[in-house]
């Protein structure tokens, strides 16, 4: 026994020996990576070289001016993202490369900012989070989902990186959740949290599929179709209410409608020839917020053929045209004489389809024919 | 119903066995009955009116509680010490109540939930938190009688207090003033929960008491609509 311990010793000398010189003269592997602070100050030193070495630094293959060494250590001042990447020291007379370091240049994270909707009541809700400013460098986030004293899953979203999703065990609950989101990242830590009822998270997703369609024969009407968001769960026992809000192009003042049931509604004071612009919100009939508007659906209302003008006046009808009860369209701005009525063919007797001016003549011309002066 | 001694709610709980010998709501038997649709409407209706009520009543009544309670971020935890009727429910359970169940559970809730706020008024300070607390009371009792009905519309029996249950009062030591207010606050969470959750379940009751929408189209059509 006593022969081999000796052996033992040398073997390990001669390989910590080896490891010392490794250490001292090849290059590192893979390079140290370093996270420091944007606007800050930082002294990288060239592995293990005294300071007084002769080194030369380079940066993703620059040189890097003499200056800024302060010996064989490379001194940056006032961090900017553009310092970032990939620093290497070099013996400067055999280039040899002594050290590399990886420099990442970032912020510690900020407070986030975390929400949470239910847009599939009573399923379950999800919460999504984003930092206000960016850090420039890799963050890490961890969420706890809390119902009082419960701790609830949060399943990652399979496509979005800030979104988690939480299933409702227990609906009707009167114990508020509590969704806390912590993030970390190299230079430092920031947390959040938020409490809310079950109730007052619910937010349907918008209308689908809005179709707004003219009706024939109908130059003031618009039929309006859509679906429930495909989102919403149960509709049967959670049925949605809908808010409709529809204007011409031309004009900057909604009209609005609430609905409380059916996907179905005809605009019945649409402004003749002009094209409309129509959108729908839902929100569930009882409890949470409405959904945000959906896709806008263009329509413009039925319009007749033009006729084609012929040179003589059509004395029939402008003796009915003072029998007109149809109101006109509530502004005179864009309304014009000869848009007025919602009659279809030429047999209707409040059609009017001759200018006014005419129609005065000829009324004249029959009342002096009755000797009215 | 778990009566202890010395509970506040356990006290007003003999109260509450006045209103289990209310009469049953006689089941009208008219010609050209419409059916329960009407009525179970008509209760949906009263919980939206009384969910509307209670917003306004709730906001007075926990500003006169005072801080913490009148905060929105107050979450305290949910000691189980409290009798009230949970309105918190599994999922599919509820899903998977029959029409009995779900009539039965709301009526028993809003039985104890009413009592309990008739001992709220008789504690509360002002006169104008009292009159709104006896408004809200008259409202409360009529989504009773209207819950009642639909249940005799139905043939479904009211529910009866079990023989034996009746409580022998013993006067026990009082609550602190903290956590009767605690009670307090409880007491209008669960009133406001109840709500939200009866309308749900009539607008499930009254889907299934619809008319199959197709019979209602070929109607119109044969008027030449």
């Amino acid at each position: 026994m006593a022969a081999p311990v000796p052996w033992a010793c040398c073997a390990l000398l001669a390989a910590a020996a080896a490891v010392v010189y490794a250490q001292r003269h090849s290059p590192q592997e893979t390079p140290h990576v370093q996270y420091e602070r944007l606007g800050s100050d930082v002294t990288l030193p060239c592995g293990t070289a005294n300071w007084d070495a002769a080194v030369t630094w380079r940066v993703n293959g620059t040189d890097l001016a003499p200056n800024l060494l302060n010996g064989s250590q490379l001194m940056l001042r006032g961090l900017e993202l553009g310092h970032s990447g990939l620093y290497a020291c070099f013996h400067r007379d055999s280039w040899h490369l002594r050290h590399q370091v990886l420099l990442h240049v970032g912020l510690p994270p900020r407070e986030p900012v975390l929400s949470c909707r239910s847009n599939t009541y009573p399923k379950g809700f999800y919460c999504s989070w984003h930092l206000p400013t960016p850090t420039y460098i890799p963050n890490t986030f961890n969420v706890t989902v809390l119902h009082g004293s419960k701790i609830m899953v949060c399943e990652k979203d399979p496509a979005l990186k800030n979104r988690c999703h939480i299933r409702y065990m227990h609906l009707f609950s009167t114990i508020k959740y509590k969704v806390s989101i912590s993030v970390s990242n190299a230079l430092g830590h920031n947390a959040t949290a938020i409490t809310f009822d079950e109730f007052t998270i619910v937010k349907p997703d918008p209308p689908e599929n809005v179709v707004a369609r003219p009706v024939p024969s109908n130059p003031r009407r618009l039929e309006v179709t859509w679906q429930t968001p495909s989102t919403w769960p149960d509709p049967e026992s959670f049925p949605l209410k809908f808010f409709l809000r529809y204007r011409p192009l031309i004009l900057d003042q909604w009209q609005h409608v609430e609905l409380s049931d059916g996907t179905a509604h005809t605009i019945t004071d649409a402004y003749a020839g002009k094209e409309y612009i129509i959108q729908v919100a839902a929100k569930d009939n009882e409890i949470g917020t409405w959904s945000d508007w959906s896709v806008a659906a263009h329509a413009t209302p039925w319009t007749e053929e033009p006729r084609h003008l012929t040179t003589e006046a059509q004395p029939a009808e402008t003796t009915t045209s003072t029998t007109s009860s149809l109101a006109p369209p509530p502004t005179t701005k864009i309304c014009d004489p000869g848009e007025l009525g919602s009659g279809g063919g030429p047999s209707a007797p409040f059609l009017i389809s001759v200018p006014v001016t005419l129609a005065l003549a000829a009324a004249a011309a029959t009342a002096s024919s009755l000797l009215i002066w | 119903m778990d009566l202890r001694a010395g509970d506040s709610w356990g006290m007003l709980a003999c109260l509450c066995t006045v209103l289990w010998h209310l009469p049953a709501v006689p089941a009208l038997n008219r010609t050209g009955d419409p059916g329960p649709g009407p009525s179970i409407q008509k209760t949906y209706d009263l919980t939206r009116y009384l969910e509307h009520q209670l917003r306004s009543l709730a906001g007075t009544y926990l500003n006169y509680l005072g801080p913490p309670f009148n905060e929105p971020d107050f979450n305290p935890p949910r000691l189980g010490a409290d009798t009230l009727p949970r309105a918190t429910v599994n999922l599919e359970v509820w899903r998977s109540l029959n029409d009995k169940l779900r009539l039965t559970q709301n009526y028993e809730a809003y039985s104890h939930l009413l009592c309990y706020l008739r001992g709220l008024n008789r504690q509360a300070a002002t006169a104008e938190l009292r009159r709104s607390l006896a408004h809200f009371c008259t409202s409360l009792q009529g989504l009773l009688g209207s819950i009642a009905g639909v249940m005799a519309t139905l043939g479904y029996p009211l529910p009866q207090p079990l023989p034996g249950t009746e409580p022998t009062w013993t006067p026990g030591p009082a609550h602190s003033d903290f956590l009767q207010k605690m009670d307090d606050f409880w007491l209008l969470k669960e009133l406001q929960t109840w709500l939200w959750r009866s309308a749900k379940d009539f607008n499930r009751l009254k889907k299934k008491m619809q008319p199959p929408a197709a019979a209602v189209t070929l109607h119109l059509e044969a008027h030449g609509f």
